[in-house]
């Protein structure tokens, strides 16, 4: 399956949107670099619509109790409800467990068309 | 009598009360210290609303030391009553509540004084007297610098096998507090924790001692939550953690709590690496003292659900009024459990215990 989401100006770096690809709804995601990523819009814990969530940083893992370090502005989306982190540059994984990650979707272009598309 | 009750397999049993009186620490003790005991009659605070209403208070009836001392007091009647009629391997003293230096909530100088004469007193009195004790570093925690002191005078005695923390009011896994478990991890001690007399939790105590009792989980939780979120188990690796006295039933619950806090909540503590059920599995163990009275069906689905028959070990809590008999405070759980429960995952924690006899 494979659908015309939007234009490229449609979404700016650092947001996201909601979309369908066919029946299947799908949150389209920008990063800061002006790349652009596509995923299932319903959360793997219960469902919720991550479209609603919130694309942020994180702070990164430390060895040093008390270490807060952001890392990774704008290319993590957390869940609107219980505010799972998921690394939208690595396929959408959960940081705290990285064998369960959100459904993929492939981006590609037609000139200024964004063209999301179900993975074979 | 002995010989027809002996426990068939090995027991370590990890929580013993031996006690103290200020009278038989006045010898360990320099002045002024002393005099504060003798002259201005000092005792240390308690803080229950409550006495602790057994049939004779904190302790089993029966086991008053014949000559009138106070349970837990005389070695050669805790021989005949508890380690000679059971048949302990081994068994770990934890103190008696009196002192507890790190439950004090001022003059930490008098803790720090107390903390010493009681390691004195223990590893002279029992620890030398007796094969089968081990015992239990008593510090002055409230500071750090002088328990880590405490911990190199008496940490490497061969028989001192953990640094003992109350659980009062203080969560432990405060990093002010990590020079102890890095004192610990490198004597190779465990961190044993008792409740001694917290309110649970903050503030305040429930109106009655069978309330009290009956939430004393509430307080193991909040240090095993402290210990975990506050990194200490990533920071001190080889760290293993005793909590001693609020039975086991809590875990399977606390661990699929913590977990699903963990994986909402991960970035506040981005320190912590693993999920807080692995941790506790790597290195938390709890006692079965107060056990709850389970079938052979319903004490297994508690262990399945642990999802680790690592974690419980036996303890009596001799002498207090809810001692756990190891005849039968358990149901039958098959050899290889019990082998586990009564004996060899208390071995496995604690580095400083014998290997198991080949005999045995
Ligand atoms: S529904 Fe997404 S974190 Fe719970």
């Amino acid at each position: 399956m494979k659908e015309v989401v939007c234009k490229k100006e449609d979404l700016s770096p650092g947001n996201i949107m909601s979309a369908n690809v066919g029946p299947i709804p799908i949150v389209l995601c920008r990063t800061p670099d002006g790349e652009f990523y596509a995923y299932t819009n319903k959360c793997i814990h219960q469902g919720a619509p991550m479209s609603e969530g919130v694309l942020c940083g994180a702070s990164a893992p430390t060895d040093t109790p008390g270490e807060y370090r952001y890392e990774k502005e704008g290319e993590i989306l957390r869940c609107p409800w219980h505010g799972m982190e998921f690394d939208i540059k690595n396929e959408g994984r959960m940081l705290v467990d990285s064998n369960r990650k959100l459904g993929n979707f492939n981006v590609s272009f037609d000139g200024n068309d964004v063209v999301v598309s179900t993975k074979k | 009598m002995a010989a027809s009750k002996q426990q068939k397999r090995p027991i370590i049993d990890m929580d013993i009360h031996e006690r103290a009186t200020y009278n038989d620490l006045l010898p360990y003790l320099d002045n002024p210290w002393k005099r504060y005991i003798t002259d201005s009659n000092w005792v240390q605070e308690k803080h229950l609303p409550y006495p602790i209403p057994g049939a004779a208070g904190l302790d089993r009836a029966d086991a008053k030391v014949p000559d009138g001392r106070p349970a837990g007091n005389d070695l050669s009647f805790m021989q005949q009553q508890l380690l000679d009629d059971v048949g302990h391997e081994a068994g770990i003293l934890t103190g008696a509540g009196d002192p507890s230096p790190s439950s004090m909530n001022g003059w930490y100088e008098m803790a720090v004084a107390l903390a010493t004469a009681y390691n004195d007193w223990v590893i002279e009195n029992w620890l030398e007297k007796d094969d089968r004790l081990y015992g239990s570093v008593h510090v002055a925690a409230q500071n750090p610098e002088s328990a880590v002191r405490e911990i190199e005078r008496v940490g490497s005695h061969p028989k001192m096998v953990q640094v003992l923390l109350p659980i009062d009011n203080r969560p432990w896994g405060d990093p002010y507090y990590h020079p102890i478990f890095e004192a610990a991890e490198r004597y190779n001690l465990v961190i044993g924790m008792h409740h001694q007399e917290p309110p649970n939790y903050f503030g305040n105590f429930p109106r009655y001692f069978v309330e009290w009792h009956s939430v004393m989980p509430n307080t193991h939780m909040i240090q095993i939550s402290s210990m975990i979120f506050n990194g200490v188990f990533e920071k001190y690796p080889n760290l293993k953690l005793a909590m001693i006295e609020a039975g086991f039933t809590y875990i399977p619950a606390f661990i699929r709590k913590m977990d699903q806090q963990y994986k909402e909540l991960r970035h506040e503590v981005p320190w912590v690496k693993r999920m807080p059920s692995d941790i506790v599995k790597d290195h938390v163990r709890v006692t079965t003292q107060p056990v709850d009275e389970l079938t052979r069906d319903e004490f297994l689905k508690f262990i399945d659900l642990m999802g680790s028959d690592e974690i419980v070990c036996f303890s009596t809590d001799y002498p207090h009024w809810d001692y756990d008999s190891p005849f039968r405070a358990l149901p039958p759980l098959g050899e290889e459990l019990e082998k586990k429960i009564f004996a060899e995952n208390a071995r496995k924690l604690y580095p400083k215990l014998p290997e198991r006899k080949a005999t045995q």
